[in-house]
């Protein structure tokens, strides 16, 4: 499943770095969150991060910061409600890539860059689930 | 049994750490790393660019293409006409002669656009193959056949970053061909820009060509004179207003580079 994760990661970071502004490499790390619910995607939001500030001339650990908060935010929030929906993948893409380009900068037409990501979003969720099995462990603690 | 997961703990271990990255890159003591990690991911970006680029090519007509290739190799010849018609002219009239020094071009690859979704928005900015060690510095302005195309803003050991013109910082004098009306050159996002404190006396054509006024300070970086800015589209004259203003479409699709110069000093 790793492995998996890592070639997706890695994918939507060549992606993002080289083409857009969509945060590929964000919606995957969600998608991935919502699926699988596992600790270890903190470390891969925490890599990635670093390496997409890299390769993006951002500030070190601006963007690692962000998905590790947003990621945290997302378990938060599963311990209450279901995640594992197009609504919820929906909007915490649209919320998240919104906040992510304000943070980095972006002032060219964010709205509609986010409300694209919402989709791509959906898109990433529909396909990773093919993929993945949704994780059913329900009962992660703060 | 289920797995309790103490997602809490591993939160509080990697924000520490991305806080820790944070404070410690913005004093600049990870700027080795940088380098090195970026010329580790350059050619990776550079093929994926590269293909992107081809594919987005695919399809368009040859012929349109080919006239506007053409197109940007007539204006060249127009200006270096002009220029010599000048240079002759300041020898006639036993004016000081002039002779600028060449630009030094050094050629780098674009490996990245960042900003630019296709078909919705154009590149702000673009990531060059070439960096410090290059020689790069901030502030050297980087053409595509004698059109100007924007500024270094940043650079690492092996990238560098450039503003184009129609970003909405990019802001620098200009002058026209024809009438060698003088303006600034302001930059509107969505690549567009306009030639804005033109004074209302001045004439201002349609189709009349922009070039750069010149703006090389004493380290050598800034915008050489006589580069090509672009075209005005249209013209904005209000006789009531201090100055003013036109539109200005430049002649390189930003999108499509994939090689462009550094003028290095």
């Amino acid at each position: 499943m790793k492995f998996l994760a890592l070639i997706f990661l890695t994918a939507a970071l060549i992606l993002e770095a080289s083409l857009t502004t969509i945060p590929f490499v964000f919606l995957c790390l969600l998608c991935l969150t919502v699926l699988l619910r596992e600790n270890w995607l903190f470390a891969f939001a925490f890599f990635f991060g670093i390496l997409l500030d890299l390769v993006s001339f951002k500030t070190l650990g601006t963007s690692s910061a962000f998905f590790v908060i947003f990621l945290f935010l997302v378990l938060l929030y599963q311990r209450k409600f279901e995640i594992a929906t197009n609504t919820f993948v929906f909007f915490a893409s649209f919320l998240g890539s919104l906040g992510l380009l304000f943070l980095l900068g972006y002032n060219n037409s964010i709205i509609l860059q986010s409300l694209i990501s919402s989709f791509i979003g959906l898109l990433l969720f529909w396909v990773l689930g093919k993929f993945v099995k949704v994780g059913t462990d329900s009962s992660m603690s703060v | 049994m289920q797995k309790r997961n103490k997602f809490f703990s591993y939160f509080l271990i990697f924000i520490f750490l991305s806080l820790a990255i944070f404070a410690i890159s913005k004093t600049g003591f990870l700027n080795p790393l940088d380098g090195f990690f970026k010329g580790i991911f350059a050619p990776f970006q550079a093929i994926t660019y590269g293909t992107f680029s081809k594919i987005t090519e695919f399809g368009s007509n040859a012929q349109i293409q080919a006239l506007k290739a053409q197109n940007l190799a007539l204006t060249k010849k127009i200006i270096d006409q002009n220029k010599l018609i000048q240079d002759n002219k300041a020898l006639r009239d036993q004016f000081q002669t002039q002779n600028p020094r060449s630009l030094s071009l050094m050629e780098a690859g674009v490996i990245g656009a960042p900003g630019f979704i296709p078909g919705i928005s154009v590149p702000e900015t673009l990531i060059l193959d070439r960096g410090e060690n290059d020689g790069i510095k901030v502030g050297e302005a980087v053409i595509y056949q004698d059109n100007l195309v924007g500024k270094v803003v940043k650079t690492s050991l092996f990238l560098s970053e450039v503003m184009l013109i129609t970003n909405s910082s990019s802001s620098f004098t200009a002058k026209t061909l024809n009438m060698q009306s003088q303006g600034v050159v302001k930059g509107q996002g969505g690549g567009e820009m306009i030639l804005d404190n033109v004074v209302l006396s001045d004439n201002l054509e349609k189709q009349d060509t922009v070039l750069t006024k010149g703006d090389v300070n004493g380290q050598g970086t800034g915008f050489p004179p006589d580069l090509v800015v672009g075209k005005i589209t249209s013209i904005s004259k209000t006789p009531s207003d201090l100055f003013q203003k036109a539109a200005v479409r430049s002649q390189v699709d930003f999108s499509k580079l994939t090689k462009v110069f550094v003028s290095t000093r």
